[in-house]
């Protein structure tokens, strides 16, 4: 039992992580990120292959996050000459482009038989027993610091910016301010911690290949902002830690329910999350989270709605 | 050569009904509708069920499946989009992309995840000197030329294309001269979903049928649409064809399998560069 929870947990962390790149970009931008799990493999591959080369894993880390954010950004520039929506289709090409190369190029990325072997943060200095908690509780640091990285951003200058552009990006053109350079930050930051994401997933399984990787992987962090509130961080981490811990641990009840196989299972779980995003989109648009507002916006939220 | 420019004219006739769909539903309502490839899954197992599982003969079981298919878009249209019609265009997306996750996966509770096909007799190539056109290809070649013309008729001399071309010029006017959007708008479903679903069968025929297939043909699609101008339906058509070919030529220099990359290159390359699209004119983008 403790080992499913400490699986689920570092799993429902990592997709926090998603989660919280995804509130950045979407909740507070309002910039559609549909290829999300592409930059999240991006993330896993450049951080397991990097490992398997013998790069400390900490190291990989970092690079990937660098690696994604620089990718992420340039992405983002494809529709430098067009409204957000563009940004929706563009990122969702790229990343199903992103897995057809990573699934096809094997002298790179061994292609489907996946990258075997990726080494643990710290995993020479614990105890193999005790790899998992040293793990989760790695996994949770990370997300602990992303979130007060990310809070910080909110409540900053460019936080306020970020979240102008999403309400009235042509005002924003009027006081001088670039939508583009905002569009390309927010599309690096994110992309950074989509990075990290998928770098944990890596050291987590040990093992990758194309076939983790999916649009599912963005219908969560999706979930996670909608259920949440989009822009506030507390609650993508308080829907990720009910609702995805909730969905998550479905998995279990293969062995309970007869005549129940894993994949009708996965198959009821995201019919769920798709008709469940749908719900909420009409029923409680704002989720269940309060966007943190400035004090002139607090004072003009009463005729703004 | 010749080969690969016909190959190249079926891939993109093809892709011309979803991608005439897509951007009729676009002109009227003013989103992209990224559950357009659940419909066309959803649509090819729906044929599947009348052709298979009932033996009816392929084009019943195709008339039924475009008909239940059109029920299915308009009841979507009903508990999904309708009551999110005044929300901003990336509300409707996101909740587009929710319907389409919803629907795979209702296809693969109930049929599994394993491929299927159509119960069609194998017929031999015909050959035209050093031309070689399958039965498959001939079929395509047909009904999308059947299915062009009717949208055309629509679309050019009746009445409903006239409401249709008048809402998506400008609504409120349309509004003003006693048009019914909602009529509209449900007509536009209907046809979209006619246009999947025989769209559908014909990716079926063409390859296999299997839950991930709608899917793979989303990003074609859209650069389908974008090449056209996404606001002009006609010439989505053009679009497709354009990257039909454009995919068939690449495989000169590619392998087969990054066909994707070449579509999503062409995106890439044409929203830099002529985003308003090859054969659409020039409208407000920003």
């Amino acid at each position: 039992m403790t080992v499913y929870l400490i699986a689920t947990l570092t799993l429902v962390a990592i997709t926090a992580l998603a989660g919280l790149a995804l509130n950045l970009q979407w909740g507070m931008g309002g910039l559609v990120n549909f290829g999300l799990f592409g930059f999240y493999m991006l993330g896993a591959y450049l951080c397991g292959l990097l490992t398997v080369q013998g790069v400390p894993p900490l190291v990989s880390l970092v690079a990937a996050m660098i690696g994604v954010a620089l990718l992420s950004a340039l992405v983002s520039l494809i529709s430098v000459r067009l409204s957000e929506d563009y940004l929706a289709i563009v990122t969702l090409g790229f990343a199903e482009c992103l897995r057809l190369f990573i699934s096809y190029e094997e002298w790179l990325t061994r292609g489907t038989f996946g990258v075997a072997g990726i080494e643990r943060p710290f995993q020479g200095l614990v105890p193999a027993q005790l790899s998992d908690t040293v793990f989760l509780a790695f996994t949770l640091t990370v997300m602990a610091l992303v979130y007060v990285a990310l809070q910080a951003l909110a409540g900053s200058p460019f936080g306020r910016l970020v979240r102008a552009t999403r309400d009235d990006p042509a005002v924003v053109e009027a006081l001088g301010k670039s939508v583009l350079t905002v569009r390309f930050k927010v599309f690096a930051v994110g992309g950074a911690i989509l990075g990290l994401a998928g770098g944990l997933h890596a050291f987590y399984y040990t093992y990758i290949d194309p076939t983790q990787f999916g649009p599912i992987i963005t219908a969560y962090a999706f979930m996670a902002v909608v259920i949440g509130g989009r822009g506030s961080n507390r609650g993508v981490l308080a829907s990720a830690f009910t609702l995805i811990l909730i969905l998550e641990g479905s998995r279990f009840l293969v062995d309970l329910v007869p005549h129940l196989g894993s994949s009708e299972l996965a198959a009821i779980r995201l019919i769920l999350v798709g008709g469940g995003l749908v719900l909420l989109l009409i029923v409680k648009p704002n989720g269940f989270g309060k966007e943190p507002r400035s004090a002139e916006a607090k004072i003009r939220s009463s005729d703004m709605s | 050569m010749p080969q690969l420019l016909l190959n190249g004219v079926v891939t993109g006739l093809l892709l011309s009904l979803p991608a005439l769909a897509l951007s009729l539903s676009f002109g009227v309502l003013r989103f992209a509708n990224y559950a357009i490839g659940s419909y066309l899954t959803c649509g090819a197992y729906l044929v599947y069920l009348f052709n298979v599982m009932f033996g009816w003969p392929l084009w019943l079981a195709a008339t039924f499946g475009a008909f239940a298919l059109a029920a299915l878009v308009v009841a979507v249209d009903w508990l999904a989009y309708r009551p999110l019609r005044n929300r901003s265009g990336v509300t409707l997306l996101v909740a587009s992309m929710g319907v389409a996750i919803a629907l795979e996966n209702v296809v693969r509770l109930f049929a599994g995840n394993s491929p299927r096909s159509f119960d069609v007799p194998v017929a031999r190539p015909l050959r035209f000197g050093d031309l070689r056109l399958n039965y498959e290809q001939l079929t395509i070649l047909i009904t999308v030329l059947a299915a062009l013309a009717v949208v055309w008729i629509v679309f050019r001399l009746t009445r409903l294309g006239r409401a249709m071309r008048a809402v998506a010029d400008n609504p409120d006017l349309a509004a003003v001269r006693g048009i019914s959007r909602g009529r509209v708008v449900v007509s536009v479903w209907i046809i979209c979903g006619v246009l999947t679903a025989l769209a559908g069968v014909l990716v079926g025929l063409d390859t296999n049928i299997e839950p991930q297939m709608g899917w793979n043909y989303l990003l074609p699609v859209f650069t389908a649409a974008i090449l056209g101008g996404i606001a002009s339906p006609m010439a989505a058509v053009a679009g497709a064809l354009t990257l039909g070919i454009a995919e068939e030529l690449a495989t000169l220099v590619m392998p087969p399998h990054y066909r994707m990359i070449v579509a999503f290159l062409i995106m890439a390359t044409l929203l830099l560069v002529r985003p308003w699209g090859l054969f659409g004119t020039r409208w407000v983008t920003r």
